[in-house]
């Protein structure tokens, strides 16, 4: 299997850099998600690993070997596109023949490759059917199917579920990223869906303008994101200001802390970036760290203003009485109405402290 | 038949259309010695009198010909200009466009004496076919574009991106992937172009070399010094044989567009 490393990467598009000089790592085996809202670099970075795009700076290297010159026939990877691109004159098994032919497989092989791969996508029966005679959820297992089939080095797949309905969607991330150990096939997965790539990736590489905001672990990202962009579009954020408090902090707390000054009183909180006593900040406060218990119970107090029941969780809306809003989560087994008084608890392991944005 | 008046008027407008040609037909089983509806008895004996005339099978066999040369040429020439056209023109798209279609805007009458003027000019004359097939290609040019870019307009980019990502060279590219897919446009264009070739009169009647003659202009020339139901024969002929065209080409190579 394959190592991929992407190396100060960069594609112009006249004068404008779509992607600035991208660095990634990507170990054998691994899922990762380049992830990112639309124009920022993603697509046209997956398209140059692929070899649809010509790098204009830097290097891609599979296994070490730089591939930047070779054309994207001759790459040896596994594509899944948006919109499935199944061959439509094609039946499934023709589909899945066709890159095997390319390879100048032996028709038995072929043949057992073809049923072997079409069984891991449980689309046993459907080999003599047309694409147009399969629903959305079958086309993009066939184009899963005719990718892995020829046993590529690196499988890319862009935004794979953006056609399909939200269950099927769900359902899908779950079978791609199972398929997907079960091959152990090194993969890069591109999409605008933060729950997409936080279900599915090993790692997310979170972009914006052509470059990378932050690369780490799902839970990295979104407990600790690396700036306020990053923290806003990896989920709902609540956005608290506060003010650095001199000292050191001792005791469990630890170092790597700051104390820092805001509506819920005087916390110590995680941080990547050191600031300055007395700077002012912003700390992040994700809605479902956020306890809300009846009024007059210590913490901060408000009101609630709105709440949205769906399910599995309440969504409210809380008006602090210090005048901010909050946006709080919690389980549908408190009962708290709208219009109610609170009082608003914040464990301090909940608050990040962002850096500036770059 | 939600709108009666309508479907009436609708019916009305195709049989006052149509029903010309059904006179001719008609008139082509006439037993008599004119060009008369309704037909003074049944007979057969026009069509043996045509197939029996020389100068008619003569010009009958040249228009078949430059048909065909005129088809294939206009089909590969019409299906490259649309390739360019849609994938690789870029902000001069607009221009290719105009300059694909400009026969179909220019008076025929005019194209056809321009390039008399021409073949001459380039020594090419009329004493060989080259100048007639080129001008039949010239006005057939627009109908195959015209089908194939459509068709082209529909071929999705992701279809040519996965069969790279699968190994396959530009040429195989285009022969198993393009080419079935966009095929239903190519073979369209193609009808037209045999269809527009086999019946055109303005081009052939400029171009024709010395002593050759098409069908048209054959009928024309029969028409001006005879009016026997014999005419109405060679028109029947050539309806068929057009119809012939469509429905062989429509069950040899699939005129049915694939649904996506």
């Amino acid at each position: 299997m394959t190592e991929v490393s992407i190396e100060r990467l960069t594609k112009t598009f006249g004068g404008a850099r779509a992607v600035d000089g991208i660095s990634i790592r990507i170990a054998d085996g691994e899922f990762i998600s380049l992830l990112g809202p639309s124009g920022c670099g993603k697509t046209t970075t997956l398209k140059m690993i692929a070899g649809f795009e010509e790098a204009s700076e830097g290097a891609i290297r599979f296994d070490g070997k730089d591939v930047v010159n070779v054309p994207a026939e001759k790459r040896d990877i596994g594509m899944v596109f948006q919109n499935y691109a199944l061959f439509p004159h094609m039946t499934v098994v023709q589909n899945l023949a066709f890159g095997l032919e390319m390879r100048k497989i032996a028709k038995p092989e072929m043949l057992s490759r073809i049923a072997e791969v079409l069984d891991m996508v449980q689309l046993g029966g459907y080999s003599d059917r047309y694409p147009n005679q399969l629903s959305g959820g079958q086309q993009q297992r066939v184009a899963l199917a005719r990718a892995l089939v020829i046993e590529p080095k690196i499988l890319l797949l862009d935004e794979p579920l953006a056609n399909l309905d939200a269950k099927l969607r769900e359902e899908m991330r779950v079978f791609i990223r199972d398929l997907q150990r079960r091959v152990g096939i090194t993969t890069v997965y591109v999409t605008h869906d933060q729950a997409e790539a936080m279900t599915m990736s090993d790692r997310v590489v979170v972009m914006f303008g052509g470059r990378i905001a932050q690369i780490g672990a799902p839970s990295d990202i979104y407990e600790r994101p690396e700036n306020l962009e990053v923290a806003q579009f990896v989920g709902q954020v609540n956005l608290v200001k506060g003010t650095i408090l001199g000292g050191t902090i001792t005791g469990a707390a630890g170092p790597g802390k700051s104390r820092v000054a805001s509506v819920f009183g005087e916390v110590a909180v995680d941080s990547r970036t050191d600031h300055a006593p007395g700077a002012a900040v912003t700390l992040s406060l994700r809605p479902e760290a956020i306890e809300l218990k009846t009024a007059s119970q210590g913490g901060a107090q408000g009101k609630v203003t709105a709440r949205y029941y769906s399910g599995s969780i309440i969504d409210y809306r809380i008006a602090l009485d210090s005048g901010e809003t909050l946006h709080v989560q919690t389980f549908p087994n408190i009962r708290i109405a709208e219009g109610d008084r609170v009082s608003v608890h914040a464990p301090a392991d909940g608050f990040w402290l962002l850096g500036a944005a770059k | 038949m939600k709108r009666p008046v309508l479907t009436l008027y609708c019916l009305l407008v195709y049989a006052f259309l149509l029903a010309p040609i059904l006179v001719v037909v008609g008139a082509s089983f006439n037993a008599g010695n004119f060009l008369t509806f309704p037909p003074q008895g049944l007979s057969l004996r026009w069509y043996v009198t045509f197939f029996h005339n020389d100068v008619f099978m003569r010009a009958i066999r040249t228009s078949l010909w430059v048909a065909a040369m005129a088809t294939v040429i206009s089909g590969t020439i019409g299906t490259m200009a649309a390739l360019y056209y849609v994938q690789h023109a870029g902000r001069w798209k607009e221009a290719v466009r105009i300059a694909m279609l400009a026969p179909l805007l220019l008076p025929e009458v005019l194209t056809a004496i321009a390039l008399l003027f021409f073949v001459y000019a380039v020594g090419i004359g009329t004493t060989t076919m080259i100048g007639m097939v080129a001008g039949h290609v010239l006005i057939t040019l627009p109908f195959v574009f015209i089908n194939v870019s459509a068709s082209l307009e529909s071929f999705d980019p992701s279809w040519d991106m996965a069969a790279r990502s699968l190994g396959a060279d530009r040429l195989t590219r285009f022969r198993r992937i393009m080419l079935p897919l966009i095929k239903p446009g190519v073979i369209g264009g193609a009808l037209f172009a045999f269809i527009i070739s086999f019946d055109t009169f303005t081009i052939s009647f400029m171009l024709k070399g010395i002593g050759t003659s098409t069908l048209p202009i054959q009928l024309f020339d029969y028409l001006r010094t005879n009016f026997t139901p014999e005419a109405a024969a060679v028109s029947t002929v050539s309806i068929v044989l057009t119809l012939v065209v469509v429905i062989v080409s429509e069950k040899v190579l699939g005129l049915r567009i694939h649904r996506f």
